[in-house]
């Protein structure tokens, strides 16, 4: 099976035509173009129904996609039934989701952003700006050149091979270190901005802050950060208005 | 605001239509990190501060999204490049707030803009569904490439409209008496530092992330007191 | 309440499921109620990967799953029940009523014949007639993907 790098190529977009109905799924077929290219010489039938397949109903979190897009290329090529391809392309939704989810986006990213926020606030934007860059393309990339090279290598048990991975140990650390990474970035970001306007005026922004934070959690969805924040600012610039 | 040349106007439309794209489609290399997104447009537009100012304050909103699933959430990337380009050669203590108004709205619009391009897409699918069915590579190809197009041009377009509303309200910002403008800033500061709270406190749960939370918040505020 | 959520979603245990809902309600125990994935143990080990190991995973079918309802809602520790589809919800609902009295709708997806009500909630007709069914049985259901969101009422569904 050739096709490989152009695949992993392919898979910075993977969200490219995301859609409320098949999610990632054409994305998912756009990606395994390059691997389904060799099985059209070997079975013509076979290939077809594979990229029927392949652009079908998918959704996880895109930087473990390979995972999946590797162990279902292997599969068809292992000449695996169709329906069994499907339920494991279905089953692995839900690994590749929660645990991409918790690693990137729960995990990485605010771990990440939350030191990047602490390299500005202490006056060091042109490193640590570039640094939150690297280290995190870095790791995306290994992942995602591990997760394609691990799913082709497993096929059908991609399952057990995920299961064994470094993964759910990486999760167990790296959440951890974003809530610190967080914490400490946030007096610290706060003093960036408010030593700038002095003590007294500081002491309203704050005010500000615990009561967003209050009346938040209080309304819960019906009133969002976002929500409240464009709120405040109406009200201040009409107390403003009518009190001059 | 700065006196924008078309050139430098032309180059922050580019960057915004770049981290929009990367906010979903691709390449997903984290410049439409508000902090990233911000950084640079303010470079571009000559003055860096301004653009780590807002580019800060808008990441502690983006901190509180959590992207999820199919959830609907704000834009911040071409809203950051928006509030720098209004924050740009103002001192920030008086265009900060402006500018989290600004870009707070293109943020939303972005958000429902995400929608449609979603909705767009859907629609594209449902017409090649009997060439996806009978397995075409092609039609899967047009998809993905007129996917891409609709998303670049979703935040093109975005950015656009949110460099026209800096420059419509650049010439009311100047006006704007100090302490309403000081006050609109220190409104968005506080919303900000509420957002990133609620977003840390929610994403921690009530397990051991909590008390790493709590540990790091205790560090980082003995930092700050010794500076 | 130790049971702290109903949801329907048929991606089953996922990202919105296992960080978007588990973390803020402190879920300890989520219980996949499924018949196909019940007797299927290499679906249960990928499903079981999706969690951290501070979360109890159980997979049970409809029967067994009603019968330890009343166990799990007087247990300290807090549940959350999922299904992947509203005809085992309504079937859990139909064998205790008085337990599984608020229904979440998280995520049902596009199928032939089915049509969009919210971005992440297509259903036919006939579905959402069933509904209006449970409902009307005294089950509170609403749509919501994520505790971020507001909540969708059944009746305002378009």
């Amino acid at each position: 099976m050739n096709g490989g790098w152009r695949a992993w190529l392919r898979l910075f977009a993977v969200q490219g035509t995301w859609n409320y109905e098949r999610m990632l799924g054409v994305g998912m077929g756009y990606a395994a173009e390059p691997l389904l290219e060799d099985l059209k010489t070997v079975d013509p039938v076979r290939h077809t129904e594979a990229v029927v397949r392949s652009a079908e109903f998918f959704n996880c979190n895109p930087n473990l996609a390979g995972l999946a897009l590797g162990a279902t290329a292997r599969a068809e090529y292992d000449a695996v039934p169709g329906a069994q391809i499907a339920r494991l392309r279905t089953a692995l939704c839900s690994p590749l989701g929660a645990l991409g989810d918790q690693l990137f986006w729960a995990g990485l990213v605010p771990l990440l952003v939350g030191a990047a926020l602490i390299g500005v606030a202490l006056g060091a934007a042109w490193w640590a700006l570039p640094a939150f860059l690297v280290v995190y393309n870095l790791a995306r990339v290994a992942t995602g050149v591990w997760a394609l090279r691990t799913g082709l290598d497993a096929g059908m048990a991609v399952g057990n091979a995920i299961a064994t991975s470094w993964m759910s140990r990486a999760i167990e650390r790296v959440g951890p270190a974003a809530g610190f990474s967080i914490g400490a970035a946030i007096p610290l970001v706060s003093a960036w901005y408010l030593e700038a306007i002095g003590w007294p005026a500081a002491l309203g922004a704050i005010a500000v802050a615990l009561t967003g934070v209050a009346v938040t959690r209080w309304f819960g969805a019906s009133l969002t950060t976002v929500r409240f924040t464009l709120l405040a600012l109406v009200l201040l610039v009409l107390f403003r208005w009518v009190l001059p | 605001m700065t006196d924008l040349a078309p050139s430098g106007a032309l180059l922050l439309v580019i960057w915004g239509t770049l981290v929009g794209l990367d906010l979903v489609s691709v390449p997903q290399v984290m410049i439409a990190r508000p902090v990233v997104a911000g950084a640079v447009a303010g470079w571009l537009a000559g003055d860096l501060e301004a653009g780590l100012r807002v580019g800060v304050l808008f990441e502690l909103f983006a901190l509180d999204v959590l992207p999820v699933g199919a959830v609907r959430y704000p834009d911040y990337g071409p809203a950051t490049v928006a509030g720098t380009a209004l924050a740009a050669d103002s001192p920030w203590q008086f265009a900060l707030g402006l500018s989290t108004a600004v870009g707070l709205v293109i943020a939303v619009l972005g958000g429902f803009g995400l929608q449609w391009v979603r909705r767009a897409n859907a629609r594209a699918i449902q017409r090649h569904s009997a060439a996806l069915a009978a397995g075409e590579g092609g039609a899967i190809r047009r998809l993905q490439y007129g996917s891409l197009l609709r998303d670049a041009g979703r935040a093109a377009g975005l950015t656009v409209l949110g460099l026209v509303c800096a420059w419509v309200l650049a010439e009311p910002l100047a006006r704007l008496d100090r302490s309403t403008a000081l006050g609109l800033t220190l409104v968005a500061m506080g919303c900000g530092l509420s957002a990133v709270i609620s977003g840390a406190l929610r994403s921690a749960g009530r397990g051991g992330r909590l008390r790493w939370l709590g540990t790091g918040a205790l560090v980082g505020l003995i930092v700050a007191a010794l500076r | 309440m130790a049971i702290v959520l109903f949801r329907v979603d048929d991606r089953l245990i996922h990202g919105q499921v296992v960080v978007g809902w588990g973390r803020p309600l402190g879920v300890n125990r989520i219980v996949l109620v499924d018949e196909q994935v019940a007797t299927s143990a290499w679906e249960q080990d990928l499903y079981r990967m999706a969690v951290t190991p501070d979360i109890e995973v159980e997979f049970l079918t409809v029967a067994d799953a009603a019968a330890r309802l009343r166990d799990w809602q007087a247990d300290v520790r807090r549940t959350l029940v999922l299904t992947g589809d509203l005809d085992t919800m309504a079937a859990l609902h139909a064998l205790d009523p008085v337990t599984v009295h608020r229904i979440n709708l998280g995520g049902i997806h596009h199928r032939a014949g089915r049509r969009e009500r919210l971005p992440y909630l297509y259903l036919t007709d006939d579905e959402m007639a069933r509904l209006m069914a449970l409902d009307a049985a005294g089950a509170a259901v609403a749509a919501q993907d994520l505790p971020t969101t507001s909540p969708v009422a059944l009746k305002a569904l378009p």
